[in-house]
């Protein structure tokens, strides 16, 4: 089956090929899924350059991305939960990485049947931005009438955890960029924030839940909008000890600077590393399929063009995500 | 069972040989919510009557996006009737929306009863006249009637059915967008 794969560490340009490779194996709880799209991510970026080989070992040529959509053409001897021809999408686990391919094999741990009531691209893009802000979300312990800021809210972790936040009933503030003010604010945000021309930072203050979506700089500061006992979700920044030792790194410290405003604040920070997880995608069909979530997709590339997909993702500007279509 | 026989009863006159074949092809089931009774791309060979609860048909475009074709309440048959009659692989999946009782029958037993039992000639005729007039409307009242007319019958044809269905299969059913179903809600609030 054709495939498209990352054969070196390095530039887009100089990394991707497509290849022939073997139809993969179905391990007794795996589903074998016929892709119909799939979608790309920030962290296909980050693989791709080389910058996660450390977290993430891969053996090299590897097929790429984790998102699909498709349909369930053969599957293990202990799965009875689904059935050949059951339209499904998943995030797929680590070691089954490579969705941009003609054929997927998935542990049923993480599929779920897709929303009736949206096409299989904006399927593809759902799973792992969605699981990212309701993982982060559900750990902040969101409620209603919480006052939550979401960083980067034109992106694909950004555009989902606003309508989430909306539909557990929070009060959403996000920031974006001039472009993006009007969408974003269609998706049901209470105050948008033109980063551009406004500081959130003076206009947020003692929100329930920081979610941090960007990292950098922007840990820290979440301390100085977040309550005092409030939560600082982190999906970009700095790990916190336990994922550290989670990951084999046990004499990891947090960043100083996080620390200090973090015990000031008497705040948590906590960093998510997204797990694949098909109860958690069940419950966003439900959301999708009630439209409380809309899919945001930025563009849709055929197969054959997936390494312009890499290109555009890299640029930073997609709004929402990038699918690939392959049948 | 003993209604479906009676209702029968009240139509034609059966003989207690024809009423216990009719018992023997067939079998009362509790159906689960959730389960699908037949499977687009797999062969059928059941019709399904209801008895209670609610059962839908739908079919799956290119796109991956449902249609609803039918809901099937107490008394309504439902089944894939063009996988039967061309013997083909379903095009439909027929799904169970809340716990069910359905009477099921095997298709080529069902239809070919009348060979057997001429007595059930009439009965079956009228039950296809009725299943055709019911698609006839629908297609009508697909082509001339407007949304809020449609909903409005449909409303008026199952009226409880929205306490267990989904938006989108009622948009579906109705050919229109959700956001078109939500407008048409708040319109008839309104009235």
């Amino acid at each position: 089956m054709k495939a498209l794969q990352l054969i070196k560490y390095g530039e887009i340009k100089d990394s991707l090929a497509f290849n022939e490779v073997e139809k993969p194996a179905v391990q007794p709880q795996d589903v074998l899924i016929q892709v119909k799209a799939a979608a790309i991510n920030p962290i296909d970026i980050g693989i791709v350059l080389g910058n996660l080989q450390a977290m993430l070992p891969i053996a090299l040529p590897s097929t790429l991305a984790y998102d699909v959509s498709g349909v369930v053409v053969e599957k293990g001897d202990k799965v009875d939960q689904f059935e050949i021809g059951d339209l499904v999408y998943a995030r797929v686990p680590q070691e089954q990485m490579g969705t941009i391919a003609e054929f997927t094999a998935v542990n049923i741990i993480a599929v779920s049947k897709k929303p009736g009531n949206i096409s299989f691209e904006e399927a593809a893009g759902l799973p792992l931005a969605g699981l990212t802000a309701l993982q982060s979300l559900e750990y902040a312990g969101i409620k209603e009438n919480d006052k939550v800021l979401i960083h980067a809210g034109s992106g694909g972790v950004g555009s989902f955890a606003i309508q989430y936040a909306k539909a557990k009933g929070a009060f959403v503030y996000t920031t974006t960029s001039t472009n993006n003010v009007n969408w974003v604010k269609e998706l049901g945000a209470d105050r948008v924030i033109d980063y551009m021309t406004e500081d959130y930072k003076a206009i947020v203050k003692d929100a329930d839940i920081v979610f941090d979506t960007l990292g950098k700089e922007y840990s820290a500061a979440a301390f100085s909008v977040v309550k005092q006992g409030g939560k600082v979700i982190s999906v970009a920044g700095s790990l916190d000890e336990d994922i550290a030792k989670a990951f084999g790194i046990p004499d990891y410290k947090l960043p100083e600077e996080i620390a200090k405003a973090s015990a000031e604040k008497e705040a948590e920070y906590k960093f998510i590393f997204m797990h694949p997880n098909g109860s958690q995608l069940d419950e966003i069909k439900t959301l999708v399929e009630d439209e409380k979530i809309k899919p945001i997709v930025d563009k849709i590339y055929p197969f054959s063009e997936s390494i312009e997909a890499f290109n555009h993702l890299a640029s930073g500007r997609a709004k929402g995500k990038i699918v690939i279509k392959i049948a | 069972m003993e209604d479906l026989i009676n209702k029968i009863k009240s139509q034609i006159e059966l003989s207690s040989k024809a009423e216990q074949y009719l018992l023997s092809i067939s079998t009362e089931k509790s159906i689960q919510k959730g389960t699908t009774l037949i499977r687009e791309g797999q062969a059928v060979n059941k019709v399904f009557l209801v008895k209670s609860g609610c059962l839908r048909s739908y079919c799956t475009d290119k796109e991956g996006k449902e249609h609803t074709l039918l809901f099937a309440i107490k008394d309504w048959w439902i089944s894939d009737y063009i996988a039967i009659h061309d013997n083909e692989y379903a095009t439909l999946t027929v799904e169970c929306l809340i716990d069910s009782t359905v009477i099921e029958f095997n298709a080529k037993q069902i239809d070919g009863i009348h060979s057997l039992f001429p007595e059930f000639e009439p009965f079956q005729r009228h039950n296809l006249e009725r299943h055709v007039v019911s698609l006839q409307k629908r297609i009508l009242n697909q082509l001339q009637l407007s949304a809020l007319e449609r909903y409005e019958l449909f409303l008026k044809q199952y009226p409880d059915i929205e306490k267990h269905t989904r938006n989108y299969h009622i948009a579906s059913f109705l050919g229109i967008t959700q956001q078109s179903l939500s407008r048409l809600r708040v319109e008839i609030a309104k009235k």
